[in-house]
């Protein structure tokens, strides 16, 4: 699978609680946040742990505002997520919590 | 932090050397060769790999911008490498400045360059630490004796995929004139997580 | 219970200073046993941190960062067919 996000791209994490083995951490989930770097591809946990066929797919740091995660904080946390846990997102998709 | 001992320490002793005998019996595991892999991992991987690498950084501005650009690749200049373990993991450095400051957690479990520097601090791996830091990292690093200037920013790497991180401390002031052992020497663990100032 | 990232009401971090690799035999074994069993294939990381997850949450508190290591070679053994569940628990009655 190719990578699609370049740094500076905008991304919405997934905001769905999977049943299963995910490492997309709960206070990230529906956050938007930036693209920093790609960390290449690496197979998919959700798939792994369950004994799926689990291809390499792309793997990227993310920067979220505190504000975005918390409501409070002045710093930043990055998160490593897989790119099918990401959507991306332009100007008119910011969710309603964006400055 | 989580866990004052579901079951006592002699009874879980017992009950991890049951589980060896059964796998020693499925030919699974041998003691010996448990044993000999677990001195060979502590005798390689230590803190003191960590402070050696921010020493030289500090030093060589070459290394340092190597050092930040591909981890993996400048350990291998100095003969350390983050494999060892089950696979080499990416190493990410991130660098503290004057303006940045940056603190290290694995929210999920307790990721950590354990190939590098050895096994992660049990605070590290605790619910507190875990919860905390990425909330709110100001006050985990007061608990640490660590009260950061307020305009300096900060940024917590949750390890959360592939990637392992260690933090670039920024070189104490009046270090000029120190060799690479010497200022290797004032490099701390917890300095390469981000919870303290070196 | 793991994913505990952002949670309110842990409290204070506890520090121990200068504390060893491990601090006993027998958390040096499960980390070493628990590296073999995945560097045989037996099974992979996903699943053993997966196993840690279906800890129920009570449990996964209440049990140190080893134990739970334990609890997940130990499941996955199972689950695996490496060994019966009766093969496990015969230890840990054996030592009440």
């Amino acid at each position: 699978m190719t990578e699609r996000f370049a740094a500076g791209t905008r991304v919405r994490t997934s905001p769905t609680d999977p049943t299963h083995h995910t490492r997309v951490p709960r206070y990230t989930r529906g956050a938007t946040g930036t693209i920093v770097e790609s960390q290449g591809l690496h197979p998919l946990p959700d798939d792994r742990s369950r004994g799926l066929p689990c291809e390499p797919l792309p793997v990227y740091t993310v920067r979220f505002a505190a504000r975005d995660l918390f409501d409070e904080g002045d710093h930043a946390v990055t998160v490593d997520i897989w790119q099918t846990h990401l959507t991306p997102v332009d100007d008119e998709g910011a969710t309603p919590h964006e400055r | 932090m989580s866990g004052d001992h579901h079951g006592t320490n002699s009874h879980l002793a017992a009950q991890v050397r049951h589980v060896e005998t059964l796998l020693e019996e499925r030919g699974l595991l041998d003691a010996s060769e448990l044993d000999r892999a677990l001195e060979a991992f502590l005798a390689r991987a230590s803190p003191a790999n960590g402070a050696r690498v921010v020493a030289r950084a500090w030093l060589d501005d070459g290394f340092r911008s190597r050092l930040l650009d591909d981890a993996n690749a400048a350990l291998a200049e100095v003969d350390l490498s983050m494999g060892g373990g089950l696979q080499e993991q990416r190493l990410k450095v991130v660098e503290n400045t004057a303006e940045a400051h940056n603190v290290i957690v694995c929210t999920l479990c307790s990721c950590y360059p354990i190939a590098l520097l050895g096994p992660s601090p049990t605070w590290y791996k605790s619910e507190a630490y875990r919860s905390r830091v990425v909330r709110e990292p100001r006050a985990v690093l007061s608990e640490f004796g660590f009260d950061l200037d307020p305009a300096t920013e900060i940024t917590v790497w949750d390890a959360s995929a592939e990637s392992r991180y260690m933090v670039l401390p920024r070189r104490p002031e009046g270090t000029e004139g120190l060799d690479e052992q010497s200022l290797a020497a004032m490099v701390t663990r917890n300095g390469l997580i981000g919870v303290a100032p070196v | 219970m793991n994913d505990v990232g952002g949670m309110q009401g842990f409290g204070a971090v506890e520090q121990e200073p200068d504390e060893p690799p491990f601090h006993s035999d027998w958390e040096a074994h499960v980390f070493a046993m628990n590296r073999a069993l995945i560097g045989q294939g037996v099974y992979n990381l996903d699943e053993f941190r997966d196993a840690i997850e279906r800890m129920a949450p009570q449990h996964y508190l209440e049990s140190s960062y080893y134990e739970k290591w334990l609890h997940a070679v130990s499941t996955l053994l199972v689950e695996k067919g490496v060994v019966t569940a009766a093969e496990v628990s015969a230890g840990e009655h054996s030592h009440d």
